[in-house]
């Protein structure tokens, strides 16, 4: 059984008289400690099944199923305690706090959980280790630079220890340096800590670093390579 | 909640200017607030205490300003004899300023040996036994000591009265302290009057169980037709009379206080719906960490409550601070209310804040919990 299971997901936009349906029917699995990548134009949905994924937009029709629970039938208030643990969500544009540090901003997530403080330390100085930001705890995000402020999304993204991590245009706002450097964190990340990540991007180079890849194109989910023979997951057009 | 208090905090230290002036805007709202109760409690400390006490003044009738009030003395043998009385202590009184003042000086003269069982004053400093002694010698309240600046041993003139200070009292009533007391013959031959024979008011002590409707009107009657007549009325009556229209104008002052909670009420409010407004999207990446929508309600609402009360700390404040420090009262017909800065005022004040920055976080904190995650992540 995948850990991520979209099943005919619909979701329509009206503009005006004009009805957009940026996904239309899309099924997908997704099997645990998988790297997904969705690339497509702009305006394509990729980023409206990575929100609907994320819980934090709902379909029209369709079902979404995460670790056996059926998230597009819950409660906004039960969807928000379940993506405090099961989700981990990277922006492209960081949305960190900027009144809080970079430790605080790990913080964030974990306050929302049952556990002692020092617990909540442990995890946040891990997480912080993990994207070698350990030196920069107490800086404020004006105070660091963009990729630093990504690694800073990144590390709150895992702290939780979510099933999925979610990432939208990880490396939209970075330089190719800073980009290649946040991608290889995303891919080591999958790896070592066994996360399931679904990545949108428009960057081919990007997208290759995932075990599968798929287009979106006309609201139909198109995979665009081919699993490698030990991998596990599974692709629905 | 209480865990993200930190972040709540540095999000208002953020927006400085913003959050000084709002706390500012409220403290002032609040300071006024405040002194509008103060005059307010002072007031109704007044009535209750002096319906409390038991006590009649015997005025001269159909007249108003105690300079113009001249009762035969020995009217008070006279009320002595009736049943329910207690004591009865002639007095006489004079003041600078007969109509509503900020700084009226009110002297009343009372025989010297009487003082001490017709008041409960304790001497903060000086002797009784050097007021006793001297014709001349005046206790005064804290408050006019305060406020005039008078030390024990200071020669303190007003007009043609020049007393010498033999103590500085305090009382359990914050309206006593606003007075000067001297001795009856002083008074009465002070200023070039020969006054000696009459008073200004009898004060009328009952005993307990007296009904003081029923003296008041024996009191009134046993001197109807004879020289002068009388018009006696409880002390807490007699003084709300007295203060006239001070009075309304207290009760009015009560809308400037509740005018006072909708500024503080409207500005949070403003202020918060702006924070809101331009925290859009933080709001809905808090959401996205997991944040539930009540308790980003919460986290504005609380937000809203600082801001309230911090403003309403600084006004209460400020307010008792100086009230404490200047001991302002307002007084007319030689009755004097006294601003009274008690715990009372203060936790009124505060409640009022917190309410105020309550029902003024509502609706942000709805329009912030609600907020569509989706299109406030595309908020610019």
């Amino acid at each position: 059984m995948a850990l991520v299971e979209v099943r005919s997901v619909t979701k329509r936009f009206h503009k005006g008289d004009e009805t957009i349906t940026p996904l239309d029917g899309v099924s997908l699995d997704i099997d645990e400690g998988e790297f997904i990548s969705l690339m497509g134009a702009s305006g394509t949905g990729k980023s409206t099944l990575l929100n609907l994924i994320a819980s934090i937009d709902q379909p029209d029709n369709g079902t979404i199923t995460i670790d056996g629970t059926q998230i597009t039938g819950l409660s906004r208030t039960r969807l928000a305690a379940w993506r405090a643990g099961g989700i981990g969500y990277i922006f492209q544009t960081h949305n960190l706090v900027p009144v809080l540090t970079a430790w605080e901003n790990v913080e964030l997530p974990l306050l929302l959980l049952p556990m002692s403080a020092a617990e909540r330390r442990t995890r946040i100085d891990i997480a912080l280790r993990a994207v070698d930001l350990s030196d920069r705890a107490n800086h404020y995000p004006r105070q660091m630079s963009g990729g630093q402020e990504q690694r800073v999304g990144i590390a709150r993204a895992i702290v939780a220890h979510p099933r999925v991590v979610v990432a939208d245009e990880p490396t939209g706002d970075l330089d190719p340096q800073t980009s290649t450097q946040i991608l290889h964190l995303l891919q080591r990340i999958n790896r070592e800590l066994n996360v399931t990540m679904l990545m949108v991007t428009h960057d081919p180079e990007a997208a290759a670093i995932a075990d599968r890849q798929f287009r979106l194109d006309h609201g139909k989910l198109v995979q665009v390579s081919v699993p490698e023979p030990a991998g596990t997951g599974s692709g629905e057009i | 909640m209480l865990r993200f208090v930190p972040y709540i905090l540095k999000t208002l230290w953020r927006h400085r200017s913003r959050t000084a002036l709002t706390v500012s805007g409220s403290a002032v709202a609040l300071f006024v607030f405040c002194f509008v109760a103060a005059i307010q409690q002072g007031m109704d400390d007044l009535q209750e205490r002096q319906s409390a006490k038991g006590t009649l003044i015997a005025f001269q009738a159909n007249k108003f300003c105690p300079a113009t009030s001249h009762l035969p003395q020995d009217y008070d043998s006279q009320i002595a004899r009736l049943n329910g009385v207690k004591d009865v202590v002639p007095v006489q009184v004079f003041t600078n300023n007969c109509r509503a003042s900020l700084d009226v000086i009110v002297f009343y003269g009372v025989p010297a040996d009487r003082i001490q069982s017709a008041r409960d004053f304790q001497l903060v400093t000086g002797s009784w036994s050097e007021f006793e002694s001297h014709q001349d010698s005046a206790v005064v309240g804290r408050s006019v000591a305060t406020r005039r600046g008078i030390k024990v041993g200071d020669k303190f003139s007003i007009g043609d009265i020049s007393v010498n200070i033999a103590g500085i009292f305090r009382s359990s009533d914050p309206g006593e302290e606003n007075y000067i007391y001297s001795h009856l013959d002083f008074l009465q031959r002070t200023r070039g009057a020969n006054l000696v024979g009459t008073v200004t008011q009898l004060e009328v002590l009952l005993e307990p169980g007296a009904d003081p409707d029923a003296l008041c009107r024996e009191i009134d009657d046993t001197f109807r037709g004879g020289p002068v007549e009388t018009d006696t009325r409880a002390k807490g009556a007699f003084q709300a009379k007295s203060l006239g229209d001070l009075v309304q104008l207290i009760n009015m002052a009560r809308y400037l206080g509740y005018a006072c909670v909708g500024l503080v009420l409207a500005l949070v409010a403003t202020t918060t719906i702006m924070s809101v407004e331009d925290r859009i999207r933080e709001h809905a990446v808090l959401q996205t960490l997991g944040f539930s929508g009540p308790r980003v309600f919460g986290i504005v609402m609380t937000e809203c409550m600082i801001l309230s009360f911090a403003g309403g700390c600084l006004g209460v404040g400020t307010a008792l601070l100086v009230l404490k420090v200047s001991s302002l009262s307002v007084a007319a017909e030689a009755v004097a209310v006294a601003f009274s800065p008690s715990l009372g005022v203060a936790l009124s004040g505060l409640t009022v804040s917190v309410f105020a920055g309550a029902i003024a976080g509502i609706a942000p904190a709805i329009h912030a919990a609600r907020t569509e995650i989706v299109p406030a992540l595309r908020h610019t």
